[in-house]
């Protein structure tokens, strides 16, 4: 990098494709839950890689995948800052409410919580405000901007079913070079883990399918 | 199930012994061209999907190969890393370089229709194991059909150099792809009592898929249909350095225990 603060370039187009914000729901019964985002030209490619990127070793049941521009997102000091943004205008009709409820979580960010019928994205954005007061972001979207899988067999059997079968070896498995972290955080030189929910590495344990163990990819 | 495990006689094991190395070695060589995009392709998100792709071929392998052994074969990591090109019988099709992102994904459609076909006829095998395997495997398959179908019909109809780049690479590969349909020396008498899926059925039904998606929906032009040429044992002059490279840990340390 010659240029530490390059310029702006107002001939620069973006080139990257839309980005898409993926839901994964666990289990049947469960709340779809954001696990990240693909890049994707079209609704029907950012399914398929969401479910490469985000599926192929938990289990799932059903991806979700709503265009970046569809969402409304806002913490509570954005709408202390800016009112206004409960004034959104778009589309009425039934909308999807996520909440973000802790930072002490990875792979999984926001819950979705169901949905209200709201006159608008701002609309929404109110009526998640106060179903939630207590949360560290809302998220909104309609549900006309919600591009889903197929729950017929043949797609859970062949986008879903696969990963209930495959194993992975654990980050403990491997060996390490140096001191290993946990050898550290208990002598004091390290924080302790913010992860305070039930996790195994990076999985819940309830979604984790599979033992420790020993076993090829 | 309906599938019973037909006893095999010894010409039986011995054709269907090299009939699951033929696929083993079709979906190693093929895993390792996905495998060589890794951290080079177009978008990270398509990155990991070929990945995973290359990943579950090569567990088809895994799959096939542990049959085979249950059948007096070698063990599979001596039967992947500790063959020369002289003793591989993949199609010639899986060995050619990876080309640019139109043929990767071209070869990986053209293979996974065939491999989706096949696995999908032999999950109807009289030979209970080998049902089993296809079960398992087949559900795969069907997933990568569709994101290597997606990916023919977004640069068929994208932009004319997206059209021809995958014109291109069909104009290539399809001549190389016959030789999948090729049966074996004795293949006839296991697809007789139903331990093999007919490859000629299979074949049809292929092309009758592969003509709807690329022609019908697609709009490619498909090239003449070619002859199989020579058997499995004939290779390119590409397959030698794609196995030097493949093999250099696994022979470079040939006393490791764990990976």
């Amino acid at each position: 990098m010659t240029q530490p603060h390059p310029q702006p370039n107002p001939q620069h187009h973006d080139t990257q494709w839309p980005r898409w914000e993926v839901f994964k729901q666990d289990a049947p019964g469960r709340p779809h839950q954001a696990v990240g985002t693909v890049h994707a030209g079209d609704p029907q490619h950012a399914l398929l890689t969401a479910r490469n990127v985000f599926v192929r070793r938990p289990a799932a049941v059903s991806l979700w995948a709503v265009r970046e521009d569809d969402l409304l997102t806002a913490t509570p000091e954005e709408l202390t800052l800016n009112p206004a943004v409960l004034n959104t205008p778009g589309e009425g009709g039934t909308y999807h409410v996520g909440v973000k409820r802790t930072n002490k979580r990875s792979m999984t960010f926001v819950d979705l919580s169901g949905t209200v019928q709201a006159t608008s994205p701002g609309d929404a954005l109110r009526q998640a405000q106060v179903m939630h007061p207590d949360v560290l972001a809302w998220m909104v979207f309609p549900e006309s901007a919600v591009i889903r899988t197929d729950d017929d067999p043949g797609t859970v059997d062949s986008w879903f079913a696969p990963a209930k079968d495959k194993t992975y070896k654990q980050q403990s498995s491997y060996g390490v070079i140096g001191r290993h972290v946990g050898e550290l955080k208990r002598s004091g030189l390290m924080p302790r883990q913010v992860n305070e929910e039930p996790h195994v590495g990076d999985h819940k344990v309830y979604d984790h399918p599979h033992d420790t163990g020993k076993v090829k990819p | 199930m309906t599938a019973t495990t037909t006893t095999l006689t010894p010409t039986q094991t011995q054709t269907l012994l090299l009939k699951l190395t033929v696929l083993a070695d079709d979906e190693i060589i093929l895993a390792h061209r996905g495998g060589e995009w890794t951290g080079h392709a177009p978008i990270l998100e398509e990155d990991i999907a070929l990945a995973n792709i290359a990943q579950d071929e090569l567990g088809h392998a895994g799959l096939y190969l542990t049959l085979a052994q249950s059948l007096g074969g070698s063990d599979p990591d001596r039967v992947a890393f500790w063959r020369g090109p002289d003793d591989y019988l993949n199609a010639r099709l899986v060995e050619l370089p990876k080309g640019d992102w139109a043929l990767t994904m071209l070869r990986q459609f053209l293979y996974d229709t065939y491999e989706a076909l096949w696995l999908e006829a032999a999950t109807r095998s009289t030979y209970a194991p080998l049902a089993e395997v296809a079960a398992k495997a087949v559900r795969e398959e069907k997933f990568h059909l569709q994101h290597t179908a997606l990916w023919a019909e977004r640069l068929a109809l994208g932009t004319s150099e997206s059209t021809r780049r995958i014109q291109t690479a069909l104009d290539e590969l399809w001549p190389y792809a016959a030789q999948l349909f090729q049966p074996i020396d004795g293949e006839a008498e296991l697809t007789g009592v139903g331990i093999l899926p007919d490859l000629s059925a299979v074949h049809a039904r292929w092309h009758d898929l592969v003509t709807r998606h690329l022609h019908d929906k697609c709009g490619l032009i498909l090239p003449a249909n070619a002859e199989a040429g020579a058997g499995r044992d004939t290779h390119t002059e590409h397959l030698a350095p794609l196995l030097l490279e493949m093999q250099s840990v696994a022979r470079d340390y040939p006393d490791a225990q764990d990976w």
